[in-house]
């Protein structure tokens, strides 16, 4: 006799035995801890000019990371870009998901012109190269964390919304669709409370690598200059100080660093989740 | 004849798509506030209203917005991409002139990735829970993880500062001479850094393909009857089971050729190679609406033949799939 | 010894100029001079266009009337003398007789009458010829400038990149300047001609043989080649991938001078004297209160923009004309680092400090992808006016149009602008502070900036031609815009020419690059 165990937990169980995704998981709370609470230990100014501009990491005591072009202290803008950096994650990855979810529902269980139209609409965004449109984006409308983060979900929702729709295709063609259809259920409760939760593994799987995916890119919008002037970010720290690489590395290398580790857990995370989700891979 | 049929449907679809990008980027591109004669004048270095009213009349900036697309549309039908505020050529030349480039990156940068991808994911599939595999899927991530441009500018600190061992900017020396295959050589020189870096960025996905499409492909039938007619480990992995993992490799390498102009713009950004990124990036920040929108127009052209070209590949490469659909 | 070598070079250059310096074994024919610039023309005819980009292959391609050395001093060059009226009001200019343009076609006094009338009226720079009534041509070889006025500015006019003297028969042909297509494959009379050109890349310029003073120029080549990125100049110069090249970033400045072999001076930009300020919109609360204009300038560090953000690099610029110019007045207005002041200036000007210790918020323009030259100061400012209760919000414009439209039509609060002087007052300062230039228009008087006691001052020293009495006029006017702050001018950019040791007879007049490198050789085998 075996304990009946609900498929999250039986997933949730495998992640646990997956030894990297773990490992990303841990990495990703401290990063994100640091971000969320770091300012309640170093209160600071990330504007202040600390000490001389590109002061060399541990030259001087209190300024752990060294100082950017400015002076300013790099650990503290690291502290305090942290936060722009993965909002924008996070919400370009929220829209990215709604708007992918939405499309691939719809085109996915309507099927016949539906399906058709938003499918041609999918392709069509898909065909759009992405970082320029974004840059086009971001130009129009000026640079700001809300506008960047529209960009971003618009030129990213495609991938998501073809992985709904092939979800979709699959299931609706399973009984319990066709019972629940039966006893009389409406389309949008079959779509929202029968379908979706069954195609959900897959799509939270794909909404933890978008949000690795948005941070990259509102990186490069950042690094290209095209950021949130009035926010800090990781990316814009690459950006402002690659003027001054030839003569001091650190204020590049280690925003680079932070974006890197954060995507890297990011990725661990969810690489973990398409395991532990995917029976494929578990039965072997 | 079914296939050429198939053919030309795709390519017309193409050409529609391709409508719908230049309608919707001209739309929005003239929905920014400002002008384009205050552009060109600022270029200029300041001038009087009279000279940008007649900047105005030159670029057609004085007729209504629908009558402008029009006379772009029809343009476009000719093959002329219009005039770059600019640089006063035309759009096309630009374009052309810097195709070579960024062609050259995005298919080295892809071979790189690929090969690599593929002998890292083969490696790693022969035994899945080794130190190999884990060391392989680790490392993978690393590449796709790390912004493309910070490993670029990593790149030129070694390559410049400490190992000065390759060029870390530009196409071909400035006082190089020579032609045929010194200049080929010159010119593949400098792409080693770009071409790497932007290969690192989808190294991951191709090792991680493979290693999946492998580990299917080791476990089925036909390969243990290989091994057991006694063939080597090597021509197993290579003969066989290499084959079948093709298929989704050109699926990704199709797919992902919008993502390679993405990176190729960052890579061409920090390299200084003269390739499109660079010409759409400076053409954002001037506001150099022809150029953009010709840039625009050649980087989707180029999806939209990347995905027909996967598409009959794969039809070719798998005859089951010979009917369209999806 | 650098310093012997240079003032050794400096002394031929100008005998050389002159036609007086011997033509010595020393000056060796032959080889390629590659510069490096991250500046990108837009094509290549600077009677149009100004700027860096364009007058540096423009100025090779195309020969000028005059020519003018490292002390300000007129030489000949397409005009082998030259004769101002007693009256001020025409000049005579007697052309050399052999010179040929690239097509093969003799240079006419008829080109020159062409030329100057083009540039009234299509260069940017409206007040260079604006007082010329015409140009007439007795015959081929004279050509009589008429003015409407004294115009003290017309000489250098006639130097460098502001006069190149264009073929008629290439450019009369009906087609508007700014657009021509020989703009972009242009026919001089210089000694370099265009081989190709790659926009946004490299521009290659071959030896003219038939270039009309005998025997020059001593290059077979120049390639400029336009490189974006700062490091990467940086980066070329030092691996020699580049033998000469302009830069303004403190990392390339201070990285280069230590190199080996390779000679960094500040020395080539005297004439267009590149003054970086903050610049205030008057026309808006709080900034159109004086007061409020000179309190900022009291809270800013100049020191602290000088040595750490610009790395010792730069220099100080204090007032609206270049410092290396004799007509800037060292008694005018300053303001060093107070904050006390500052603060006394706010207090009084009736901006009390809030509960959180802001008196009011001000925005400031930014452009991305603008080199740090320009980028660190807005991020400075915004740390720097919170010691005294000045919140800065910065705006990005996402593009230069933008920001450049911002500016032209007054919508704006403070913004970082790089102005050049251009040689004569009367070119690049007038612009900026004469109440009849408020025009929507960048690089204009965008301030808003109005005084009639200004405009008076300036117009009279627009047409006066003694030198004393000309720099009263301006030591006046500098008195008053640096009390009353329409722009506070902060630094001079730190332009700077890179040259190979093995260059001989470097350009460095006054305009640097930007004049003809037929005199530029290599004491040595490259």
């Amino acid at each position: 006799m075996t304990k009946a165990v609900s498929p999250l937990g039986e997933a949730w169980g495998q992640f646990l035995r997956n030894k990297p995704a773990v490992a990303g998981l841990a990495l990703l709370i401290v990063i994100v801890g640091f971000v969320l609470y770091g300012h309640f230990l170093f209160n600071a100014d990330p504007y202040r000019i600390v000490w001389g501009p590109l002061t060399a990491p541990g030259e001087r005591e209190g300024i752990p990371l060294g100082t950017d072009f400015l002076g300013r202290d790099i650990f503290v803008l690291l502290l305090k870009g942290g936060g722009p950096t993965m909002a924008v994650g996070l919400s370009a990855a929220l829209l990215t998901v709604v708007i992918g979810i939405a499309m691939g529902a719809l085109a996915g269980y309507f099927g016949g012109w539906v399906d058709d139209l938003l499918m041609r609409l999918t392709e069509f965004f898909q065909v759009l190269p992405a970082l320029l449109f974004a840059m086009v984006l971001v130009t129009l409308f000026a640079p700001s964390l809300v506008t960047i983060s529209f960009a971003i979900g618009i030129v990213s929702w495609p991938g998501t919304a073809r992985l709904t729709r092939a979800e979709f295709l699959r299931i609706r063609e399973l009984e319990y669709v066709t019972a629940a259809r039966s006893i009389g259920a409406g389309n949008s409760r079959i779509i929202w409370k029968v379908i979706l939760p069954n195609a959900l593994p897959p799509l939270i799987v794909s909404a933890a690598l978008t949000v690795g995916v948005a941070i990259l890119f509102e990186a490069g919008l950042s690094f290209l200059g095209l950021g949130d002037p009035n926010t800090i970010s990781w990316g814009q720290m690459i950006g402002q100080n690659r003027n001054f690489l030839l003569e001091a590395w650190w204020p590049v290398a280690i925003p680079g660093l932070a974006i890197f580790f954060t995507v890297f857990a990011v990725s661990l995370v969810g690489d973990g989740l398409n395991d532990a989700f995917n029976p494929k891979l578990r039965s072997r | 004849m079914a296939m050429m049929r198939y053919i030309l449907q795709r390519l017309l679809y193409g050409l529609i798509l391709m409508l719908g990008v230049v309608v919707l980027n001209f739309f929005l591109i003239h929905a920014a506030p400002g002008d384009a004669a205050e552009v060109i004048a600022g270029e200029m270095g300041g001038t009087t209203e009279e000279m940008m009213a007649q900047i105005r009349a030159h670029y057609g900036l004085d007729q209504s917005i629908m009558v402008q697309l029009w006379i772009y549309l029809k343009q476009i039908a000719m093959g002329d991409l219009g005039t770059s505020y600019h640089f006063n050529r035309p759009v096309t030349e630009l374009i052309l002139q810097r195709l070579g480039p960024t062609v050259m990156l995005a298919l080295s940068a892809q071979l790189i990735a690929m090969l690599l991808g593929v002998v890292l994911g083969v490696l790693s599939s022969r035994r899945p829970q080794g130190i190999l595999s884990g060391f392989v899927s680790v490392f993978s991530t690393v590449g796709y993880a790390a912004p493309v441009f910070w490993t670029g500018l990593m790149l030129v600190i070694l390559f410049a500062v400490w190992i000065p061992l390759f060029p870390v900017e530009g196409y071909v020396s400035a006082r190089f001479r020579g032609t045929g295959l010194a200049y080929a050589l010159n010119v593949a020189w400098h792409l080693v850094l770009p071409a790497t870096t932007l290969g690192i960025l989808f190294l991951a996905q191709y090792a991680r393909l493979s290693r999946t499409a492998m580990i299917e492909v080791l476990g089925a039938d036909y390969i243990r009857t290989a091994r057991a007619k006694g063939l080597g480990e090597g021509k197993v992995t290579f003969n066989h089971a290499l084959r079948n993992a093709v298929l989704p490799i050109l699926t990704i390498a199709g797919l992902q050729f919008g993502n390679l102009i993405s990176g190729a713009l960052l890579v061409e950004t920090v390299f200084n190679w003269p390739g499109m990124g660079r010409l759409a990036f400076d053409s954002v920040l001037r506001r150099d609406y022809p150029t953009l929108l010709g840039v625009l127009f050649f980087a989707s052209a180029f999806v939209v033949l990347a995905n027909l070209l996967t598409d009959l590949s794969y039809r070719f490469a798998d005859p089951r799939i010979r009917t369209g659909g999806r | 010894m650098r310093l012997t070598r240079r003032t050794f070079v400096g002394t031929s250059a100008s005998l050389m100029a002159l036609g007086l310096g011997p033509v010595s074994a020393q000056e060796r024919r032959g080889g390629q001079l590659v510069i490096v610039t991250g500046e990108n023309p837009r094509h290549l005819n600077p009677a149009v266009q100004s700027g860096v980009a364009t007058a540096i292959p423009g100025t090779q391609i195309f020969a000028s009337p005059l020519r003018v050395d490292e002390n300000w001093d007129l030489h000949p060059y397409l005009a082998e003398s030259w004769a101002l009226a007693e009256d001020g009001l025409s000049l005579t200019l007697n052309l050399v007789s052999n010179a040929k343009f690239h097509d093969g076609m003799p240079v006419t006094s008829e080109d020159v009458a062409f030329s100057i009338m083009t540039i009234k009226a299509n260069h940017p720079f409206q007040t260079m010829f604006g007082p010329v009534e015409s140009v007439e041509t007795p015959d081929a070889t004279t050509a009589i400038i008429r003015l409407s006025q004294p115009h003290p500015a017309l000489l250098l006019a006639l130097t460098g990149a502001l006069c190149p003297i264009l073929p008629k028969h290439v450019y009369d042909d009906g087609q508007e300047m700014p657009t021509h297509p020989a703009n972009n494959a242009p026919i001089g009379s210089g000694p370099f001609k265009l081989a190709e050109y790659r926009p946004g890349e490299q521009i290659t310029l071959q030896r003219f043989d038939e270039f009309f003073i005998e025997g020059r120029p001593y290059l077979d080549e120049i390639i400029i080649r336009i490189v974006r990125d700062a490091s990467s100049v940086t980066l070329s110069l030092e691996s020699g991938e580049a033998d000469a090249g302009m830069i303004t970033d403190s990392t390339a400045i201070s990285r280069l001078s230590a190199t080996d072999g390779l000679m960094v001076t500040p020395r080539g930009f005297e004439g267009i004297g590149p003054i970086q300020w903050l610049a205030f919109n008057t026309r808006v609360a709080p900034l159109d209160d004086m007061r409020v204009r000179q309190a900022i300038a009291y809270a800013m560090d100049r020191d602290f923009i000088l040595n750490a953000l610009m790395r010792g690099v730069a220099s100080s610029q204090k007032g609206p004309i270049i410092e290396s110019s004799p007509f800037f007045n060292p008694d005018m207005p300053s303001y060093n680092l107070d904050l006390d002041r500052a603060n006394a200036l706010l207090d009084e000007a009736g901006h009390p400090r809030g509960a959180d210790g802001t008196r009011f918020t001000l925005t400031m323009e930014t452009i991305p992808g603008r080199d740090s030259a320009t980028g660190n100061i807005p991020e400075y400012l915004r740390s720097q006016l919170r010691e005294v209760g000045i919140e800065v919000e910065l705006r990005a414009s996402p593009d230069f149009p933008t920001w450049a439209g911002r500016l032209a039509s007054g919508d704006f609060m403070m913004s970082m602008d790089i102005v050049f002087n251009w040689g004569d007052p009367v070119i690049g300062v007038h612009r900026t502070y004469l109440s009849t230039n408020i025009r929507p228009v960048i690089w204009s008087n965008t301030q808003g900036y109005a005084n009639p006691e200004v405009d008076d001052l300036l117009e009279r020293a627009g047409r006066e031609t003694n030198f004393e009495e000309r720099k009263a006029l301006y030591g006046q006017f500098q008195d008053i815009v640096g009390e009353e702050l329409p722009v506070y001018w902060i630094n001079a950019l730190p332009y700077h020419n890179v040259f190979d040791d093995r260059i001989g007879n470097p350009p460095l007049t006054i305009w640097g690059m930007m004049q003809a490198m037929d005199q530029v050789y290599w004491t040595e085998d490259r």
